[in-house]
């Protein structure tokens, strides 16, 4: 076994052990902890094919992101010490079928798939190619999904300022 | 109008924070500033600073004499009873009645040094001292009386 | 000429006779993380000590020293004496996380120290998204810091992590634009091509205003995302004791002291690179002579010199300046660091594309 498979393997299992590990524990700042450590392990994977542009972004937005919102939320709303009540079964089965579904789906969908090889070289992941093709208007570039996501977060940031925004008349 | 108050409350901000950057780098590389006394390493060339207060002490010249009346106006300044005037009448040559301290009695372990006394005395009999290496085994020690034994009132001190 | 490129192939070349590819691998791997605990030991003490020497002569103080000559092995001393202490858990907390996050502190400083070139050819892992690579792990920081916060079930702890979330969280986004500001006039993000385009004049000089400017709030940004004062609210001693750490005690205590030193290290060495060159010795457009002369001085002087003077002005900071308010905190950010830094960075844009720089 090489080096790097071994590597592979470790990822893989802290990413669904902790995976695991938090939607079944009953403490929810638990959860999150362990919700971060499967997003790192996705972002070490990411590393570990060399696609250091998506892992970097991985951290920033989810690791560094997401989870700090995460965390703030438990603290400003649950009782954070105290353990979660346990859930009926009905729910717990329900839910491990819904797992098995989406598992099964994307298990199908990957052994349908046929892979062909190539001997072109890929494309380098660097980040002087991920910006063209990001803001490129020729040939797979993505400028328009881009600006349309850009104007979306555009209007969260106006709806933010509006809920924000302090009446004056009210105020009085 | 609020782009200009803008500006200039970053620059005054700014200027505000390089005039303390100043300051400290002053000190920074000005050693010889330094406060610290090093105690009891430097203790015989220790030199306190003037308003230091030790102690309170009175004053007696070479003919064993003080200024002291004993008129308690010290005992009644002092805001938590560390000052305990005796009295005693001393008969004059002339046969009258005069009174005089017996005993200044100070409690050092419960003073202060906030030299209200030193300032409500109306004849200058006592100050305040820089001694300040108080500490003794016995509390006892602490209690101390101020007028040497056998000492009396200066002349024309009234 | 003997260089770092040098020593490492010779140090891989007798691995490589002796060993198979995987172990070699393996053993070069355990030498550098070894001398990265080493670098992290010293700087651990030499921080700590200029720390309360700076602070000492700031404050018109004489400082320590008794422990060593003119109080300098004051740190080994302090070290020592925490190695020896116990590290307590406090019987109400989480005590797996409580464990786990001074941990996570070092590591997170750790991987910090990967893309740092330290002199010439002196680089871990010249990674091709360097400046990114640092600005995102740095953000995992605050992560350990609100792990301690909650796990010691303690209110003043849990306030000093809040407080510090809310502070890293913002403050990241002001020292991310200020550091974009440099990767605009170099078109890239590797550090050792960031290095290299300083070899005709730091960017700080190059750059006219923009730069210094960006410098500025990143120096400022940087203070903030760190936790030291003027921006030391998750640990205010005065308010909150000692904030999130403030169960903390003996090794895992100083395992906290520590990141927040090295942190300051690897911000202050990023920052250098950024706009003093790195490794990268002073030269000034044609003047070959001068230049030349300059090179004379090792690349490790130049780099050391350049983040410790950087560490210096932060400490400088520290004792200087009175801390700032929760709402004066994010109203900094918000209202002022924010927009200065959009606006410096359509500003450098605008000099890069127009080559207003030299």
């Amino acid at each position: 076994m090489k080096g790097s498979t071994i590597v592979f393997y470790l990822l893989a299992l802290l990413t669904l052990v902790c995976g695991i590990l938090s939607v079944s524990t009953r403490q929810i700042f638990r959860a999150a902890i362990y919700l971060l450590f499967t997003l790192i392990g996705i972002a070490g994977i990411y590393f570990w094919l060399d696609y250091q542009f998506i892992a970097a972004v991985q951290i920033v937005v989810y690791v560094g992101g997401i989870v700090v919102l995460i965390i703030f939320s438990i603290f400003l709303t649950q009782q954070t010490g105290e353990r979660l009540p346990r859930q009926k079964p009905g729910r717990k089965i329900f839910s491990a079928l819904a797992v098995f579904c989406g598992f099964a789906f994307t298990m199908l969908q990957v052994f349908q798939h046929e892979f062909t090889g190539t001997l072109e070289e890929g494309a380098q992941p660097s980040v002087q190619n991920i910006g063209k093709l990001m803001l490129g208007t020729q040939n797979g570039g993505y400028a328009l999904p881009f600006e349309l996501v850009s104007m979306l977060l555009l209007a969260a940031l106006v709806g933010c300022i509006v809920i924000a925004i302090k009446n004056k008349e009210e105020a009085k | 109008m609020f782009i200009k108050n803008y500006i200039k409350n970053i620059f005054s901000a700014v200027k505000s924070l390089l005039v303390g950057m100043k300051r400290t780098l002053y000190y920074f590389t000005h050693h010889k500033e330094i406060i610290t006394q090093q105690y009891p390493d430097n203790r015989d060339t220790l030199i306190l600073p003037e308003r230091f207060k030790g102690e309170v002490v009175m004053p007696h010249n070479e003919n064993n004499e003080h200024r002291c009346t004993g008129c308690t106006a010290c005992e009644l300044a002092c805001p938590n009873g560390s000052i305990k005037v005796i009295t005693k009448f001393d008969i004059s040559p002339d046969g009258k009645k005069k009174k005089a301290i017996d005993k200044l009695v100070y409690h050092l372990e419960l003073c202060t040094m906030c030299n209200l006394c030193v300032e409500a005395c109306p004849s200058d009999a006592i100050k305040m001292a820089q001694t300040f290496e108080h500490s003794v085994y016995d509390r006892n020690q602490l209690t101390k009386t101020l007028n040497n034994p056998g000492s009396k009132i200066m002349d024309g001190v009234e | 000429m003997w260089s770092f490129s040098n020593i490492a192939n010779l140090v891989h070349e007798v691995l490589a006779e002796h060993f198979n590819p995987a172990i070699t691998l393996a053993i070069e791997m355990v030498i550098a993380g070894v001398s990265v605990i080493g670098l992290f030991a010293i700087l651990g003490l030499v921080l700590v000590i200029m720390e309360r020497k700076v602070s000492a002569w700031m404050q018109i103080r004489l400082g320590p020293n008794r422990v060593g000559p003119k109080g300098m092995l004051q740190s080994l001393a302090d070290t020592l004496k925490l190695i020896v202490k116990e590290g307590m858990t406090p019987n109400g907390a989480d005590k797996l996380l409580f464990n786990l996050a001074p941990f996570i502190a070092m590591i997170v400083a750790m991987l910090l120290m990967a893309p740092i070139a330290f002199a010439k050819d002196l680089q871990m892992w010249d990674l091709n998204i360097g400046i990114l690579y640092v600005s995102a792990l740095s953000s995992v920081t605050v992560i350990s810091i609100l792990m301690a916060g909650w796990s010691s079930n303690n209110k003043f702890s849990l306030l000093g992590a809040m407080r510090s979330g809310a502070q890293i969280v913002s403050y990241e986004l002001s020292a991310g634009l200020s550091a974009l500001a440099i990767v605009v006039l170099t078109g890239s993000l590797q550090i050792s091509e960031i290095i290299t385009s300083q070899a005709n004049g730091w960017w700080i000089f190059k750059g006219h205003i923009p730069a210094i400017i960006a410098f500025v709030t990143f120096i400022i940004a940087v203070t903030a995302e760190t936790n030291r004062a003027p921006f030391d609210l998750a640990e205010a001693e005065s308010e909150l004791t000692a904030g999130f750490h403030t169960e903390y005690s003996g090794m895992k205590f100083a395992l906290f002291f520590l990141a927040e030193y090295v942190n300051v290290f690897i911000m202050c060495s990023i920052a250098a690179t950024l706009f003093f060159g790195g490794w990268m010795p002073l030269h000034i457009g044609n003047w070959h002579k001068f230049n030349h002369v300059m090179d004379f001085i090792p690349s490790s002087i130049w780099f050391f010199g350049k983040t410790f003077f950087l560490i210096f002005v932060i400490m400088w900071f520290r004792w200087t300046f009175p801390r700032l308010r929760i709402d004066q905190l994010l109203d900094l950010e918000w209202k002022y660091l924010l927009p200065i830094t959009m606006f410096n960075l359509l500003l450098v844009t605008a000099v890069a594309i127009l080559g207003w720089h030299f």
